[in-house]
């Protein structure tokens, strides 16, 4: 990891460790938003790493910004924190629209979205229904990625002119549903899409994000598990004597080097671009982590770990949300078997045998 | 636990696309892949590619091997065990007893035996399990007495690979008798010549009737104290970084690659089904994945670092990974197994099916490795 990569890490860690704390987190889930949090991780360009610094970013690059959402995940940030940068940010910088002073979220685009723009220059106008967009509600704006006439759009949509109907993942994170009807939009809130900024770009960088934070996430469950399966006594012993419990530690261990490793690797080679393979390998790797890392982890708890005080639900319920955002791992091995496939069996080895590659 | 990525230099990339160009003239296109690093014994294919540097890479040149890294013995490694070429004669020498020589050896052991290892000549068989003692090693039973001028060893090893090819045997065994609470003093590895007289070596069939697996009898043997490895007494330390050596390479997560290549070229392809082709990006995801922990614990190891628990957590997750692709493969394929199916994709899924089992027993088993691991997290 570079000198700057590990202060960023670090001066992230302090932050969240100070205003991210288990209960900062059960107060953010009941209320929806944590604005202290949200402040001091903006005052501190966090939001905005990997959005270059002549577009009013914090510049950096994709590795940078996937380094800050594995400590966001550790802490189970309830921040839109990949949606801003990697997402948001990167289509308004590539477009040359402006970045947004407070919360940006943007469409994932989900089956039944609807994003309509007419007009033109000096007399946009928008309606849209698009589904499933992180704390929507929140957000000062949200990116929305379109064709009107031939042509693509970047738009940099006001949720002020939204109407908002909330939807929230398992742990209790807002997904909110938000509609525009027919809504005049400013010129400096459209602008055409540069090649390569479009919805499979944009659903990489997704994945990418949430295996980072579903990577940040396990490397605290494996803490988790292994302090207190040492602390806890049954039978006479720490229950972590146990070779059935041994078990699920090193599964966790296991799934969560993995996801943690790929997730590197895929964010390394992503110069300046998130790479399909990379990305679909890593999140379909990173998707099953969390689902075996959070069985074993709950097998090894046992009941603490069912209840809303104990930091491990908040992460396991952040494990079961992440691992679907973006494409499952179903969807991810599908992708990639299907390219594999097409390619055929004498590519199969030298397109396993790669890694990262030396900038 | 640490594992960092890696990136391999374009010295260490043309090593690779030497040996594939290697590998794709020295197998014919229709060949039939081996199965992991014991799938086929073949020392003219071992010395031929000694001739080209690649056995006993990582001794030094003055015992006949070619200073390399452990990263650049990990991709010779990764592309002949991709490819199902017939390593099966001098990998365990190569791997395991060529690097404990060069750590404990004498500088005539060294001598003696690392030369021949780097020609793909000398081939070494592991004289660990016994009857009674498999996962607690500690509790051999084979003994070595003092006599003149050496030792005098009798005992039974079993499950011992090749040894009806191969040229010696490291053995580990008990050269004063066992404390009470400390089992592992007392334990000594000699050096035994498989010609020797009083060796007798009988085959155990495996469970197709192949012939692999020994039983090597050993009574009276005499062993010449120049044949002493490392220390007497240090055998229990010896014998578990060698172990520590032997864990995490890429012979313990491709063993049943060539499997998945077979189904890709006699399979669907472009016509794969969504449930095929999740079956295979499912699979390619995680080799990708389990191959960048590993290549890292080459990287620790060129850089002098102990990788110990970092390599039974790649065995333990690879291994399961092999016997776990077998079984999906099988689903997809919708066949009934037949070892002489005529398909060389059928045929190599029948021989996989049969000899999958042992990947999570050799070496460590998955339950031992995962308590050598947990001690390691709980640190």
């Amino acid at each position: 990891m570079s000198e700057d990569r590990r202060m960023l890490t670090e001066v992230a860690t302090s932050v969240l460790r100070d205003l991210c704390t288990p209960e900062d987190v059960v107060a953010a889930e009941a209320s929806g938003w944590s604005e202290p949090l949200w402040s001091a991780l903006a005052e501190a360009g966090f939001p905005y790493v990997s959005v270059p610094e002549e577009a009013g970013g914090s510049g950096g690059d994709v590795a940078d910004a996937v380094a800050l959402l594995r400590v966001a995940g550790r802490f189970a940030a309830p921040v839109p924190l990949a949606e801003a940068g990697l997402l948001g940010g990167w289509a308004l910088a590539a477009a040359g629209l402006p970045l947004p002073e407070g919360p940006l979220s943007v469409a994932v685009g989900r089956p039944g979205d609807r994003v309509d723009l007419t007009g033109g220059p000096g007399g946009w106008r928008l309606t849209a229904r698009v589904q499933r967009v992180p704390w929507g509600g929140r957000a000062e704006r949200v990116v929305l990625l379109t064709g009107s006439g031939g042509e693509r759009y970047v738009v940099s949509a006001p949720r002020g002119a939204a109407v908002v109907e909330p939807g929230h993942t398992l742990a209790a994170e807002p997904r909110d549903t938000l509609s525009w009807d027919d809504v005049e939009l400013p010129d400096d809130a459209v602008a055409a899409a540069p090649g390569g900024v479009d919805g499979d770009a944009l659903r990489l960088r997704g994945a990418l994000g949430r295996a980072a934070l579903i990577s940040g996430a396990l490397e605290r469950v494996a803490e988790l598990t292994v302090r207190y399966t040492g602390e806890r006594h049954q039978f006479g012993r720490p229950v972590a004597r146990f070779q059935a419990v041994q078990a699920h530690l090193v599964t966790i261990a296991e799934e969560a080097h993995l996801a943690g490793l790929a997730t590197e690797v895929a964010a390394g080679n992503a110069r300046p671009d998130p790479v399909f393979f990379d990305v679909a390998a890593a999140k379909a790797v990173a998707s099953e982590a969390a689902t075996v890392a959070a069985r074993a982890s709950h097998q090894a708890h046992g009941a603490i770990g069912m209840t809303k005080e104990y930091e491990l639900g908040q992460l396991s319920r952040r494990l079961w949300s992440w691992r679907d955002e973006f494409g499952s791992e179903r969807y991810w091995s599908r992708e990639l078997g299907r390219a594999l496939a097409g390619s055929g069996a004498d590519e199969l080895w030298p397109r396993i045998s790669t890694g990262l590659v030396s900038a | 636990m640490q594992f960092a990525a890696t990136t391999l230099s374009s010295a260490e990339e043309s090593l690779r696309a030497e040996v594939r160009e290697f590998l794709a003239a020295e197998l014919p296109p229709d060949h039939r892949p081996a199965l992991g690093f014991a799938g086929r014994h073949d020392p003219a294919f071992s010395r031929r590619l000694a001739a080209r540097g690649w056995v006993g890479m990582a001794l030094p040149p003055k015992y006949g091997g070619h200073g390399r890294s452990a990263v650049e013995r990990f991709i010779v490694a990764e592309e002949l065990l991709a490819a199902g070429a017939p390593v099966g004669a001098h990998f365990v020498a190569d791997r395991q007893t060529g690097p404990a020589l060069l750590h404990y050896g004498t500088e005539e052991q060294r001598r003696r035996f690392l030369p021949g290892i780097a020609a793909g000549e000398i081939y070494f068989s592991l004289g660990m399990s016994e009857p009674d003692s498999g996962s607690d090693l500690a509790s051999v039973r084979t003994r070595a007495t003092r006599v003149d001028g050496g030792w005098a060893v009798t005992g039974t090893k079993v499950w011992t690979s090749e040894a009806h090819h191969n040229h010696f045997f490291a053995v580990l065994c008990r050269t004063s008798p066992m404390e009470e609470g400390n089992k592992h003093a007392g334990l000594s590895q000699l050096i035994v010549d498989l010609q020797a007289d009083g060796v007798n070596i009988s085959p155990i069939p495996y469970l197709d009737g192949s012939h692999h697996f020994n039983e090597v009898a050993l009574e009276d043997v005499f062993v010449p104290d120049d044949m002493v490895l490392g220390e007497i007494g240090s055998g229990w330390q010896q014998v578990t970084s060698e172990l520590a050596y032997e864990r995490s390479g890429p012979d313990r997560w491709l063993s049943t690659f060539p499997v998945l290549r077979e189904f890709l070229r006699e399979g669907p392809g472009k016509a794969a089904s969504d449930e095929e082709a999740t079956m295979i990006g499912r699979f390619a995801a995680r080799f990708w994945a389990i191959r960048q922990l590993s290549l890292s614990i080459a990287r620790a190891l060129d850089a002098g670092q102990a990788p110990v628990i970092e390599a039974a957590v790649v065995k333990e997750v690879g291994t399961r990974f092999e016997q776990d692709l077998v079984e999906a493969l099988r689903v997809a394929a919708e066949t009934e197994l037949d070892q002489g199916s005529g398909s060389l994709f059928g045929e190599l899924l029948a021989e996989a099916v049969i000899t999958s089992p042992k990947y999570t027993l050799q070496g460590g088993t998955t339950e031992i490795l995962r308590s050598v691991a947990a001690k390691g997290l709980g640190r």
